[in-house]
């Protein structure tokens, strides 16, 4: 199967006017400024996909989408923010837990809000869209999701291999700190049609390269991930891995304004794309417990400073062996840049830079954590899109027999 | 998820413009941005009229034929931001603007960088409408967070590191 950038473009600019719609159809009910932060389309294992809903109780609804577009919604919240939701709908304290009422309320709002997000679709695409009665769900980590994501497979066949197509929009409410998503799960069957339909070869790509270019960065990044081990002595482990498309001004909107420590770099000189090993700042002063063996001030000094520069060195190394190898060709980069600042402050030079010609950036953000949770440390790469769908299309693409 | 808790704590009412957009401001509410790095932030304001704006682009010069959000470019951006407060009451002639970001914080290429690139284009395009520049605090390595006080047009810049310039 393959896939036209513009195309991605275009579903992403959908996705997007979906959520607004949404957005809006919740505000209405609400009487709350809600707002769309993100929209992107990602590739991501199933493994992945369950991973980043650990962890938290999630109840929400599921609404399985049919006719011109076939798949499967779902409109996820935390437990705290329905109950905030609900009582401004119902006008009283939704029950512990919640009854029948509420759970009406629920279903209320999914129907408004994903109804809203299929609209544009249908409209796009000129079809209509039908949607199932929605379904209460309420679940601890990954139980919200559905249970077999066979047919909405695009990539690989085994199960630890295997990718899905994932639309995904983060909305929240600013006045009350409500967060919550949508995603949209598409059936194979209805998505190649739509993506292939107008691809050209030049700039397309198929998901088998795309998918192997996510294992590049996850390899990358465990071969980094051991390197921090070797250095703090902390074992580690990789945990998600997302490939994301997503409009260039919304790739600082993921990280946010929190500060981060950590090193950046360009690859052939920013050619290619860059790189960023950012932590949060509570994780680079327990990077830097680990590193530096002495008492040591709080805070990120000069002493914290080149720790992490010289762990980002080695991280950085071990990155690019692991991209290299796969790749068959030496990586040039420039020498990794110490960086301690807000985390949008940090990224918008890299971000601004690629976004000099493209409208679209794809973005791996693989994340490491440790199992007593001492840091996390977040690994972004940032291709150029042209040189990144060249590079792909020289590459044998390793499991092209395992689609289509 | 936590923002910057003193910008947060002078407790006036505040509207968050977003990268990539502007907004305007007629009632006094501040507007704020965060995480300027080699992005721009060009604040206007009409001290007579009480109508100030803010935006927050990314890049110099828009390229034709796409469709974009308003505040991604400075060409484009300074404009409309300039055209909404007239119609929200402001006049240009009375309008009034100070510039902050468009820092350096990576020697990663040879060419002009985006951040430096940005200011000259803010100065240039705000130079062809008219518009004074006030004040600026531009470049450097640091990022820069920034507060539009509604009722005043002062311009609060602060970086991660703490630091607070007002303009």
């Amino acid at each position: 199967m393959r896939v036209d950038i513009d195309s991605l473009s275009l579903f992403n600019r959908l996705a997007g006017e979906g959520s607004r719609h949404a957005a809006g159809a919740l505000s209405q009910l609400s009487g709350m400024d809600i707002e769309v932060t993100v929209t992107g389309i990602s590739l991501l294992s199933e493994a992945d996909l369950r991973e980043t809903f650990e962890g938290s109780e999630h109840v929400g609804v599921r609404i399985g989408l049919g006719g011109g577009l076939e798949g499967e919604t779902l409109l996820a919240f935390d437990r705290q923010t329905m109950r905030s939701l609900l009582s401004m709908l119902l006008s009283t304290e939704p029950s512990r837990p919640f009854d029948e009422m509420d759970r009406s309320g629920v279903k209320e709002i999914g129907n408004i809000a994903v109804g809203g997000f299929v609209d544009g679709w249908a409209d796009h695409l000129g079809v209509g869209i039908d949607l199932t009665p929605p379904t209460y769900v309420a679940a601890a980590g990954d139980g919200i999701l559905p249970d077999d994501f066979g047919s909405k497979v695009v990539v690989g066949e085994d199960e630890t291999e295997s990718a899905v197509f994932l639309f995904e929009s983060t909305l929240r409410s600013d006045a009350n700190e409500l967060s919550f998503s949508i995603l949209m799960l598409p059936e194979h069957r209805t998505l190649e049609p739509l993506l292939a339909e107008q691809t050209d070869e030049g700039s397309a790509v198929s998901l088998d390269q795309l998918s192997a270019f996510d294992r590049i960065a996850r390899e990358g990044a465990a071969s980094a991930a051991d390197h921090l081990t070797a250095m703090t002595g902390v074992r580690t482990a990789l945990e998600v891995s997302k490939l994301r498309f997503v409009p260039v001004e919304d790739v600082t909107r993921y990280v946010g304004d929190d500060r981060v420590v950590g090193t950046v770099f360009g690859l052939n000189e920013g050619e290619d794309g860059y790189l960023a090993i950012l932590f949060d700042a509570e994780s680079a002063e327990r990077v830097a417990d680990a590193m530096i063996p002495m008492e040591r001030e709080s805070g990120v000094g000069e002493m914290e400073a080149s720790a992490i520069k010289e762990l980002g060195n080695v991280m950085t190394s071990g990155f690019i062996d692991g991209w290299a190898n796969v790749l068959g060709t030496s990586i040039a980069h420039t020498p990794p840049e110490f960086v301690d600042d807000l985390g949008a402050a940090a990224l918008d030079p890299l971000v601004n830079s690629i976004a000099v010609e493209q409208d679209h950036a794809f973005v791996v953000d693989t994340a490491i954590e440790t199992p007593e949770k001492q840091f996390t440390c977040n690994i972004l790469a940032l291709p150029d899109g042209q040189r990144l769908a060249s590079q792909l299309h020289r590459m044998d693409a390793p499991e092209a027999d395992a689609s289509e | 998820m936590p923002r910057n808790e003193a910008f947060r704590s002078l407790d006036r009412p505040t509207e968050r413009v977003r990268i990539a957009e502007y907004a305007v401001t007629d009632d006094g509410t501040d507007l704020t941005t965060s995480g300027l790095g080699s992005c721009v932030g060009v604040a206007l304001y009409d001290g007579d009229a009480g109508v100030g704006g803010l935006l927050h682009a990314m890049l110099p010069t828009s390229r034709p034929g796409r469709d974009q959000p308003p505040g991604k470019f400075v060409d484009e951006g300074v404009p409309a931001l300039l055209a909404a407060m007239r119609r929200r009451g402001a006049s240009t002639g009375r309008v009034h603007a100070k510039l902050a970001g468009g820092s350096e914080m990576f020697e990663f290429t040879s060419s002009t960088p985006v951040g430096e690139r940005n200011v000259e284009a803010a100065t240039a395009v705000l130079d062809e409408l008219g518009v004074t520049v006030a004040a600026t605090d531009v470049g450097g390595d640091r990022g820069r967070s920034l507060r539009l006080l509604g009722d005043s047009g002062t311009l609060v810049v602060r970086t991660a590191g703490g630091d607070v310039v007002e303009l």
